[in-house]
């Protein structure tokens, strides 16, 4: 079948066609060649303006023998390179050429569309590379604005949560004194049963509020459980049953606990939590089964690697270790570990060792990991050790000895702002045989340090003029043997305590507080 | 349309009124960046929706505003990684526009479900040209106005568009230009 083109139509599908007549002489063109080469004319001859690469003329024109030879040519002045077919007619040849399309070559010649044919896919390739690198790129952007809009939600979301910390904080203080001062009305001796019912109306009421300001900590990611001297060996020791049905029965559980009476300042679920998320994690690093021990043990040095020099100073810890006959992780693994979100499992979360990390830290303490492929996973978990006056009896010799042995014993400063609180705590405490040195202010139980000592600071945190953090930590250094509780409604910045002291938090449980002086004493 | 149609006029009102300005216009109309999502396909009204809030604080009418989009639109789409794909359609202005259905066809393959435009260079002659302009969409006259005359200043030309005719489907533009330089 011979198909009719015009020019014109030839042109549109090959741009850049030569014609050539029998003695190679150039015999018609395309609009790309005219453009790129203004000087060429009919009748030139073609070895005048092109060289065929890597080939002579005659033998690429050989077409009876080279059928389908595929033929490249340049021009002699260096702007052109095209490469296509040649085919034979009666009157010569004619050459379905095009521009190679090498970005380099592209970018010089400054070519355009119609430098190519209608349909010529690989220059429609080119374009659409071009369209979707810049949509890739674009969404590059986009993802970038995603992760910035979640960092600005979440920087809206911890103001709010600074701010629903703040009214429980105010809320809890109310319902503490409330609550306080419900139980003295309760202890009064009284005859009046309508009084006693009311108390305990009131009482009730104020428990409810309690529970409306634990919905509001929980929103401020404020944790509510008190911190106390604890021993992790008991810990771990009352909850061993529970952790072995963790761990599931085609994993071995081994516990070696030599840390003893040693206690470090935790919260008893917290480091629960981090127990069962180390252990759940070593688990599911062993699917088809394994061994897991968790040990403790006290030693000294470094409790954390966190590495910022100067304010770390050795001192005796716990360390909790929690090994796996796992596939262990390869130093890629190991470096994100303790990203949020990070998960090597399909259905993990990525937040139990973050959370850990956390809370470890939160503690005054570190955790890491060692892991060798093949040979499974370590982790440490350290705490340091609560200060030996935390558990010790007093040094006799910081005891002021002008005072009854029996009254320094059991001697309390209590500072607190609030004048009702302040008055229902210093009748609990003395009903139950305490004596107590009650303060409005941080100022005042400075005066009361010179001129006695003190078995026990009881002291509120956030107080106008200096607060409780404060104040314990002048108290420490005036008397070394103090023990301090702090109780807020706020749970504080755990950088401002140190370790060794107590944490409760309002409003107050008498029988929570009572429990925790009495340990003390 | 598009997310990219999206971002491109979030581009336009940052560039001149500031990006406060423009997250003022997000909250306003209640939405973010999963709305300038590049490959995600919105519906017309939102596409609109944008352009007549840009309008209100650019302090234009909405044609003008769709007319100064299509101005910017040429220039956005001549930076970045567009550029090369702006370069291949076209080194002056009537082997541009004619070459402009080559250009969407690649687009519409890297977008699917996009109703791309045709073109058809009607008429070309010295300083003048005649552009036919074929769309599923209506009302878009003023931004296609803006699209060409953005053209002119890409080629350094000086000129105006004007709409010769307009019927359903179909609107003619007339492009009348010369050398800036001249
Ligand atoms: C690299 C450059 C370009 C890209 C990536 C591009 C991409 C797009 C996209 C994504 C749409 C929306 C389609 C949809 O969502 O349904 C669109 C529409 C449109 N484009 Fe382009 N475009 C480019 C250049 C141009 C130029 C230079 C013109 C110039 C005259 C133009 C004229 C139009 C018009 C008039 C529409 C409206 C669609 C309609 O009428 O229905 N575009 N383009």
């Amino acid at each position: 079948m011979l198909v009719q083109l015009t020019d014109i139509q030839l042109g549109k599908l090959f741009p850049a066609y030569l014609l050539l007549d029998t003695n190679f002489q150039l015999a018609g063109f395309g609009p790309s060649i005219r453009k790129l080469l203004p000087g060429l004319q009919i009748g030139h001859a073609f070895d005048e303006y092109f060289d065929v690469i890597s080939n002579d003329v005659a033998t690429v024109f050989d077409i009876p023998e080279r059928p389908n030879h595929p033929i490249e040519i340049a021009s002699k002045c260096g702007n052109m390179r095209l490469h296509g077919l040649a085919a034979q007619q009666p009157d010569g040849y004619f050459l379905a050429l095009r521009h190679v399309t090498t970005s380099q070559y592209l970018a010089s010649q400054q070519l355009e569309l119609t430098d190519f044919g209608y349909a010529d896919p690989e220059i429609q390739a080119i374009m659409l590379i071009a369209v979707q690198r810049a949509m890739l790129e674009e969404a590059q952007d986009t993802a970038l604005e995603l992760a910035f809009e979640r960092q600005r939600y979440s920087a809206l979301l911890e103001r709010t949560s600074r701010v629903s910390g703040y009214l429980a904080h105010d809320f809890n203080n109310l319902l503490s004194i409330i609550s306080l001062n419900t139980e003295r009305l309760a202890r009064a001796p009284s005859t009046d049963g309508k009084i006693t019912n009311l108390a305990q109306i009131i009482g009730d009421t104020a428990a409810r509020g309690s529970e409306i300001s634990q919905s509001l900590m929980a929103l401020s990611h404020q944790s509510s459980e008190t911190l106390s001297a604890l021993s992790i060996d008991d810990i771990i020791n009352e909850n061993s049953a529970f952790l072995k049905t963790v761990v599931g029965s085609k994993v071995g559980l081994s516990i070696t606990l030599h840390s003893g009476s040693c206690k470090a300042v935790v919260s008893y679920n917290g480091l629960l939590n981090c127990v069962i998320n180390l252990l759940i994690n070593a688990r599911e690093a062993m699917p088809d089964g394994g061994h897991i021990s968790l040990a403790t043990t006290v030693r000294d040095g470094l409790a954390t690697k966190i590495d910022d020099g100067a304010k770390l100073s050795p001192c005796k810890y716990i360390a909790i270790e929690i090994a796996d006959t796992g596939s262990g992780m390869n130093e890629a693994l190991l470096s994100r570990a303790f990203e949020p979100l990070f998960s090597s499992k399909p259905n993990g979360t990525g937040l139990g060792l973050a959370s850990v990390r956390e809370y470890a830290i939160d503690m005054g303490g570190d955790v890491w990991l060692e892991s060798t492929p093949g040979e499974g996973t370590r982790v440490f978990l350290h705490f340091p050790i609560a200060t030996d006056a935390m558990i010790r009896p007093d040094d006799p010799s910081v005891q002021d000895q002008s005072f009854d042995a029996d009254q320094n014993e059991r001697s309390i400063l209590l500072v607190e702002d609030e004048p009702y609180a302040l008055e229902a705590l210093v009748e609990m405490l003395e009903m139950e045989g305490y004596f107590v040195t009650p303060c409005l202010s941080a100022a005042q139980a400075l005066e009361a340090l010179e001129t006695r000592s003190y078995r026990v600071l009881l002291t509120d945190i956030v107080m106008p003029q200096q607060d409780g953090a404060e104040l314990a930590s002048k108290a420490c250094i005036a008397q070394p043997g103090i023990r301090v509780i702090l109780m807020s409604g706020y749970v504080p910045e755990t950088a401002a305590l140190q370790s060794g002291w107590m944490f409760i938090r309002k409003p107050l449980a008498s029988s929570e507080l009572l429990g925790l002086v009495d340990k003390l004493m | 349309m598009y997310g990219m149609i999206h971002r491109g006029i979030r581009n336009m009102v940052q560039d001149k009124l500031g990006e406060d300005a423009w997250f003022a216009l997000e909250k306003k109309i209640g939405i973010g960046p999963t709305e300038l999502l590049t490959g995600m396909v919105y519906d017309d009204t939102l596409t609109l929706e944008i352009v007549s809030e840009a309008a209100a604080r650019l302090n234009l009418t909405v044609d003008e505003c769709l007319f100064e989009f299509g101005r910017y639109w040429i220039d956005y789409a001549s930076r970045g990684s567009l550029s090369s794909a702006m370069e291949l359609t076209g080194h002056d202005l009537a082997s541009f526009i004619s070459n402009l259905d080559r250009l969407h066809l690649s687009v519409g393959m890297a977008m699917p479900g996009s109703r791309l435009p045709n073109f058809n260079l009607a008429l070309s002659e010295p300083g003048f040209l005649k552009v036919e302009y074929h769309s599923q969409r209506t009302g878009l006259e003023n931004f296609v106005s803006g699209l060409l005359y953005g053209l002119i200043e890409r080629f350094g030309l000086i000129g105006d568009v004007s709409i010769a005719d307009s019927t359903a489907g179909k609107v003619v533009f007339e492009i009348r230009y010369k050398d800036g330089h001249a």
